[in-house]
């Protein structure tokens, strides 16, 4: 007989269940109050409750309708994950020492994500997500500080970088274009309030 | 009646200020230009634009990200039928007809019922919005908060019971949408909650980095990660003119869609894609031309086109008259009234006859201007097309990014799209629904202010939501629906249906 574990149903009752867990975990700080008068821990109760129940079903579930094993990871995804979340981690905590700019507001933290994600681009399984992902943190580190024109243009010279299509004409065409097309609708339009050019 | 006239005039006034119209036209522009080109939505380009209708009064916004939802029906059939591709999720059916009829010379044709159907039913479903609204409204005003829960809950249960693979995991995405609607200050107590003290965190988790993120970015993502080749287009247009033959067998098939795509739009969880989908089943048992299907029927163009832009249009009736939105696009037009400051339901229609009949009325205009822009103006629509999707992203990317962090002028927003980018695309991996997730999280906290007060009215009594007619019947309703889809042998068939 062969297994039908359907390993997608499986992964994502056991997420709904963590979700849950950790939730009520955390309710346990705010006052139920009665059915009458519910206090702020009574809906989440009832949530993350109901939450468990549909990921236990779930995972009943998961063990008859499959199979629908998840995606093969290779050891270099795992690596690279478990890497990723550790440089990051670190990068996160010490960068504000190294320059203070980090410490200041969520900098230190996109630094984190970017590291993160640089690591992750280094595997198959990961490097279109990672690249996405990095330049989006590209565009938070530099918008501020080096101004809206260097934020761009780092967010779509990093991003061509995920599709092996492009050519460097292309990518100079585009990123010239965006840049006219964003100021015309961002600044010149919306009137967005956002340093243009890098602070001294 | 007269009173229906009255407001439609006064609607019409509304709509045809120089500013609605020309945000009117623009919606049903970009909505086109999306509806053509494969690979980006509705939802992602109403999470796309939601910051930029900051600036603009309630009723402009409203209608321009309206227009861009029935542009996108009206600019999928395009590439469905050049191309053999879906430009939107509600066009598929029509690859399987209008691809053929393409091949065999009536591209034209094919493009042409497809306009014209939309439109016919775009008015229809018009009018039906402007009959029904005021009259919905009406018994809404009579309802209690238990009753809202209630109805609530049933739209919750009925929009899982119609997505795609397994419910059990769509009511697990919806209850995980409630959860991330909890996050923030309790509104009765101000107390934080699940914030980890972050400041950013006590108005909620963003609307706007949660829709770009799973909506958006995600879905770049996925498209880059399965390229898929678009082949170059060798398909002429032809004459845009039906023959008296294919007129005749197109018209019933139009107002069967009609009827079909109304009625599917109203339902929770419904809306274009279900719609088109209905509507193609039914023709192919019902339209005289059925023995014609695969070969590039007409039948199969006119009435899932006609069914996906009625349903368009009617999907906005529950939004309008209970506040309740029964889709991924409406919970996002939900998003966008309350970023206006409006509180959608049922006091809508009276405290903002500006808004309720302006949208209704340019609707209409709005489908009028997307017969001009589709049929005439093919041409340059075909030309969208060869713009190569590694062009493309970018462009998405940088709009997103702008965009949510125009909302606080806070980079937090971004690192929050970044978050749900990879949830999105951790979902998307374990085919879980992300469009539950986004009704949840809109509906949550109604439902949590409408359970407290109903609890507050009973005395703490649970039994208020079956002994109150109303309430009861919405949960009677939801039941059934729930036990109907436990059963194996409905399962089967809703499975077969989905796969076909």
């Amino acid at each position: 007989m062969k297994l039908k574990l359907n390993g997608k149903d499986m992964a994502s009752g056991i997420f709904l269940i963590v979700v849950a867990l950790a939730g009520l975990y955390l309710n346990m700080d705010h006052s139920l109050g009665t059915a009458r008068r519910m206090g702020p821990g009574y809906m989440p109760m009832l949530v993350f409750w109901i939450q468990a129940g549909l990921g236990l079903i779930v995972c009943l579930v998961a063990l008859a309708s499959g199979p629908d094993p998840l995606e093969r990871w290779t050891g270099l995804d795992v690596g690279t994950l478990v890497g990723g979340i550790l440089a990051g981690v670190i990068a996160w905590k010490i960068s504000p020492s190294i320059w203070s700019f980090f410490g200041q507001t969520y900098n230190g933290v996109g630094l984190g994500i970017l590291v993160g994600f640089t690591v992750m681009a280094f595997s198959a399984g990961w490097k279109i997500l990672a690249i996405i992902c990095a330049s989006v943190c590209i565009f938070g580190l530099l918008l501020e500080q080096a101004g809206f024109f260097a934020a761009l243009t780092g967010l779509i010279i990093a991003s061509c970088l995920a599709e092996h299509t492009h050519t460097k004409r292309g990518v100079v065409g585009l990123t010239i274009f965006l840049l006219v097309l964003c100021y015309w609708v961002f600044i010149y339009e919306l009137d967005i309030r956002v340093n243009l050019w890098p602070q001294v | 009646m007269e009173l229906l006239i009255s407001n439609l005039l006064h609607g019409f006034g509304v709509a045809i200020s120089f500013q609605n119209l020309s945000f009117a036209l623009l919606g049903a522009l970009i909505g086109t230009a999306i509806g053509v080109l494969p690979g980006i939505g509705p939802v992602a380009t109403i999470s796309l634009l939601l910051p930029i209708t900051f600036g603009l009064p309630a009723t402009t916004a409203i209608i321009m990200l309206a227009g861009i939802y029935y542009g996108a029906q009206y600019g999928g059939s395009t590439t469905a039928i050049l191309l053999n591709l879906p430009g939107e999720v509600s066009s598929v059916v029509t690859t399987l007809e209008g691809y053929k009829m393409a091949r065999n010379g009536r591209a034209g044709a094919a493009l042409a019922t497809a306009a014209l159907g939309s439109f016919f039913a775009g008015t229809v479903a018009t009018i039906l919005v402007a009959a029904s609204g005021p009259m919905l409204t009406q018994v809404a005003l009579s309802f209690g908060p238990a009753d809202y829960f209630s109805l609530m809950l049933l739209g919750l249960i009925i929009a899982c019971v119609l997505a795609q693979g397994s419910i059990v995991k769509a009511v697990g995405m919806v209850v995980l949408g409630v959860a991330l609607g909890l996050v923030g200050t309790d509104v009765q107590t101000g107390q934080q909650r699940f914030t980890f003290g972050i400041p950013e965190l006590s108005d909620g988790i963003g609307f706007v980095p949660i829709a770009m993120g799973m909506f958006g970015i995600a879905e770049i993502i996925l498209n880059l990660e399965r390229p898929e080749s678009r082949s170059v287009l060798s398909t002429k247009v032809g004459q845009l003119w039906l023959t008296k033959e294919e007129f005749k067998r197109a018209t019933p098939s139009v107002l069967r869609g009609t009827v079909v795509g109304s009625f599917l739009g109203i339902l929770p969880g419904g809306g274009a894609s279900l719609a088109a989908f209905g509507s193609y089943m039914m023709e192919r048992k019902v339209s005289r031309g059925k023995h014609l299907f695969g070969q590039g029927a007409i039948e199969g163009v006119a009435g899932p086109e006609a069914a996906n832009n009625a349903a368009a249009q009617t999907s906005f009736i529950p939004l309008l008259t209970l506040g309740i939105p029964s889709n991924a696009v409406m919970a996002l037009m939900v998003g966008a009234l309350i970023i206006q400051g409006i509180q959608p339901g049922p006091r809508m229609v009276e405290a903002q006859p500006d808004l309720f009949w302006g949208l209704i009325a340019s609707m209409w205009l709005g489908n009028l201007m997307l017969l001009v822009i589709n049929l005439p103006m093919i041409g340059m629509w075909v030309k969208l097309l060869q713009v190569p999707y590694r062009f493309l992203y970018p462009s998405i990317l940088v709009f997103c990014c702008i965009g949510v962090y125009s909302l606080n002028n806070n980079v937090f927003d971004v690192y929050m799209t970044v978050l749900f980018t990879v949830f999105g695309y951790v979902c998307n991996k374990l085919k879980m629904e992300p469009a539950p997730l986004l009704i949840g999280f809109v509906l949550g906290p109604m439902m949590e202010e409408h359970l407290r007060r109903a609890m507050l009215l009973s005395r703490g009594d649970w039994s208020v939501f079956i002994q109150r007619p109303i309430s009861a019947t919405m949960l009677g309703i939801a039941a059934f629906a729930l036990i109907l889809m436990a059963l194996p042998t409905i399962r089967k068939g809703k499975e077969k249906a989905m796969a076909e």
